[in-house]
């Protein structure tokens, strides 16, 4: 049965509900559309982080997923938004091939994942909580923590870099 | 299937899903918003296995936060990239970017 200690169902809607919007933003031939089903489909994960007991993963999912990514895409959709001809063509033309690499890649892991014992070893672990991920991060993980703001201040003055209209650079 | 599984099952096939609107989409804007579903793919399994499986106590969950910070970093960047590029050809399709085809 899937999922943990809750009834199986919610993990059938959850996932059907991730699945369903991820495709809606694929497939959705307006643009807005798709950032909209984005959203909810961050929504579904962030609820389904919430059936796994990481509560944080899911608070920081809505904060930064569903709150701060969204925001940024609608902004560069609006930004660029053109009318006309172009939309008729919304798929590219090479994506005749895209769909059997994607669903071959699909059968492919999922084959392996049925097949491997990848599940199987060990027993179910406790989730630790808040105050002993806090340990974790300033601790073990505090080199990575230090080495991802470095990325972060570097990914906002480059976006700032290549964003900057090219009159303005006197 | 144990119920590790098929919570792998929901990121493989969300994976895929995004690798289709990465390959398949004319639209860059959309192929950054692939790409970010297919992180939270990896996400999904990170903390799902994080969950089924002892030992690593926390650091599935940790690396999931690291993986969603990395990708905000990456939607910054990337879009800056689209938006540069609609500056200069007033268009976001991928297959007008052709300046370096033989």
């Amino acid at each position: 049965m899937p999922g943990g200690d809750f009834h199986p169902w919610f993990f059938v809607i959850i996932a059907a509900w991730i699945l369903v919007c991820g495709l809606g933003v694929v497939l959705f031939r307006k643009i807005v559309y798709s950032a909209v089903s984005m959203v909810f489909c961050f929504l579904g994960v962030a609820g389904a982080y919430a059936l796994l007991n990481a509560e944080l993963v899911a608070i920081i999912q809505v904060l930064v997923y569903v709150g701060a990514i969204s925001v940024v895409v609608l902004f560069a959709i609006m930004l660029t938004e053109t009318q006309g001809t172009e939309y008729k063509l919304f798929f590219n033309r090479q994506s005749i091939f895209a769909a059997p690499v994607a669903v071959a890649a699909a059968a492919v892991l999922t084959v392996l994942l049925v097949s491997s014992e990848i599940a199987d070893v060990g027993e179910k672990s406790q989730n630790p909580g808040l105050y002993r991920l806090s340990e974790l991060l300033f601790n073990r993980y505090v080199f990575p923590f230090e080495l991802v703001s470095l990325v972060l201040l570097g990914a906002m003055i480059g976006a700032i870099v290549l964003a900057r209209a090219e009159g303005e650079k006197q | 299937m144990s119920p590790l599984d098929w919570w792998l099952l929901l990121a493989v096939l969300l994976f895929c899903i995004g690798a289709f609107g990465v390959l398949a989409r004319r639209n860059t804007i959309l192929v950054v918003m692939s790409l970010e579903l297919m992180l939270n793919a990896v996400n999904i399994a990170l903390v799902a296995t994080a969950q089924f499986r002892s030992g690593s106590a926390g650091a599935g969950v940790l690396f999931a936060l690291f993986v969603i910070t990395l990708a905000a970093a990456e939607v910054t960047v990337g879009l800056a990239i689209v938006i540069a590029n609609y500056r200069n050809k007033r268009t976001v399709l991928a297959d007008r970017f052709d300046e370096m085809k033989g």
